[in-house]
C-alpha cells in the first residue's frame, strides 16, 4: 500500500514566486526567508516522495464566484500554471495523479465528504510557490506527481477549521488504502498571518504565528477547535487560510516529530513559515 | 458567523460578494491577454462591458483601492489591475490603511 512519509507546511505568498522570477533570492529582504527554507527542500531530496497532495486555495484565477466549491479534488493528468494577469509563469507543467485523485474522491464520499471533482483546471501561486520551496525550480519536470485539493477560504461561508482537520483524516485513510508502493507527502499551504483588505490591512501577528507553528505539531486539537472568527482575529482576514494546514495535520499520526520549522516576518505583507513533520516511529 | 465583528476587517460575505459581483468579474477578466489589451486600449469601454455603475467605474479609474473594496471588490480579483498598471501589494495595503507607503511599511510591517 502507499505510504505517507511526511507532512509539510509552507506559505504561498505570490511575492515569493515573484522574488524567484526576478532573481532576488540573495537580496537582504529575501535571503533570510529563503535560507530558512533550505532544510525543507533538503528533506524532500533526501526522502524522495513520489506524490504530493497539495492543499491550497485558488485566488480568483481558476474559480470565479459563479461556481465556488468548498472542497474540490484534482483528478487530472496535468495542471498548467495559470495566467494571473502577467502571463503564466515559466515553470514546468505539473503532472497529476488522476488514479489517486479518483480513489481519494471515492474514499471521501464514503467518509461523508462530498467534494467537487475537477478534471481540467490550471493552478495559481497557491500551489506553485510551496512546490518551488520544497522541490526547487526544475528545468523540465517536477520530481513528484501532484494531487491538488482546492479549499474555499475566500467566499463566506468558508469551512470550519475542524472540518479541514477531519478532511485530513479521511485523506490519510485514502493514502493508506491506495494499492501502490508510492511514497506520499501532504503539503498544507497558506498563511501565516496577513490581512490585505480593509483599514486593518498590514496586520500581522508574530506571536500567534509562532504559537501556530508549535501547536500544529504538538496540539493540533487546539487549532482545530478554534472558530473561523478566531482565525480571522488572530491571523487576519486572509491569514484565516492557515486552517488549510489542518488538512495536512489531520493526515498525520497524533504523535509527530518536527524535522524543521522556519518563520520570517514579513514576506511582502505576510508572516511566512515552513514546517516539516514525520510520523513518530512506532 | 457575523463577518464584521472584527474591526476594520471586511469579510467577503454574501452581501459583499453580491454587491461586488460585476466589479470582480471585470477584474477576473483581466486574466486573459485579449481583455488586458482591451482594458489598455479603452478602459472606460472595457468597464462598460461588465455593467459597472458610475461609482464603480470612478473607483477603478482612480485606482481607489479602498473604495473598490468598499464596493464589494475583493483584492484577489482586483490585483489583476495591478498587472496592467503596476502597483505593489504594500501600496494597496497602505492606501486602505490610510497611510503613506513608508509609514505603512514601518508601522504595520516593521520595516526600517
Amino acid at each position: 500500500m502507499a505510504q505517507l512519509i511526511g507532512g509539510l507546511g509552507a506559505s504561498h505568498v505570490p511575492s515569493i514566486g515573484a522574488a524567484l522570477d526576478k532573481g532576488l533570492r540573495e537580496t537582504p529582504d529575501w535571503k533570510p526567508f529563503f535560507d530558512g527554507t533550505v532544510p525543507g527542500r533538503a528533506w524532500c531530496e533526501a526522502n524522495r516522495p513520489d506524490v504530493a497532495v497539495v492543499i491550497f486555495n485558488d485566488h480568483g484565477n481558476a474559480f470565479f464566484l459563479d461556481k465556488v466549491p468548498t472542497f474540490a479534488i484534482g483528478c487530472a493528468e496535468e495542471y498548467r500554471p495559470i495566467d494571473e494577469g502577467w502571463g503564466p509563469r515559466a515553470i514546468p507543467v505539473f503532472a497529476g495523479h488522476a488514479a489517486f485523485g479518483w480513489h481519494l474522491v471515492d474514499r471521501l464520499v464514503e467518509s461523508h465528504f462530498d467534494p467537487m471533482i475537477v478534471q481540467e483546471i490550471e493552478v495559481d501561486h497557491g500551489l506553485q510557490v510551496p512546490m518551488e520551496l520544497f522541490f526547487g525550480r526544475p528545468e523540465t519536470a517536477w520530481p513528484v506527481k501532484i494531487v491538488p485539493i482546492f479549499v474555499n477560504v475566500i467566499q463566506y461561508p468558508i469551512p470550519l477549521p475542524a472540518r479541514c482537520y477531519q478532511l485530513g483524516r479521511a485523506l490519510r485513510q485514502a493514502i493508506d488504502s491506495f494499492d501502490s508502493d508510492e511514497r506520499f507527502v501532504v503539503i498544507g499551504t497558506g498563511g501565516l498571518s496577513h490581512q490585505l483588505q480593509g483599514s486593518r490591512a498590514g496586520f500581522t501577528n508574530a506571536e500567534a504565528d509562532r504559537a501556530f507553528l508549535a501547536d500544529i505539531a504538538a496540539d493540533p486539537d487546539r487549532l482545530a477547535a478554534m472558530s473561523r472568527e478566531d482565525y480571522v482575529r488572530l491571523f487576519g482576514s486572509e491569514g484565516a487560510e492557515l486552517m488549510m494546514w489542518l488538512v495536512m495535520r489531520g493526515a498525520m499520526d497524533r504523535e509527530v516529530e518536527v524535522r524543521h520549522t522556519h518563520y520570517h516576518l514579513p514576506a511582502s505583507m505576510t508572516g511566512a513559515g515552513m514546517i516539516v513533520l514525520e510520523n513518530r516511529a512506532a | 458567523m457575523d463577518p464584521d465583528r472584527i474591526p476594520d476587517t471586511p469579510l467577503f460575505d454574501r452581501a459583499r460578494q453580491r454587491r461586488g459581483y460585476n466589479l470582480n468579474k471585470m477584474a477576473m477578466g483581466l486574466g486573459t491577454p485579449a481583455n488586458r489589451d482591451a482594458f489598455r486600449a479603452d478602459e472606460s469601454a472595457y468597464l462598460n462591458r461588465f455593467g459597472l455603475s458610475p461609482e464603480e467605474k470612478r473607483a477603478v479609474m482612480a485606482r481607489d483601492w479602498r473604495e473598490m473594496v468598499r464596493l464589494g471588490g475583493n483584492v484577489f480579483y482586483l490585483l489583476k489591475i495591478s498587472a496592467i498598471d503596476p502597483v505593489r501589494m504594500t501600496e494597496i495595503g497602505a492606501h486602505q490603511a490610510g497611510m503613506d507607503h513608508e509609514t505603512f511599511l514601518r508601522e504595520r510591517l516593521g520595516k526600517r
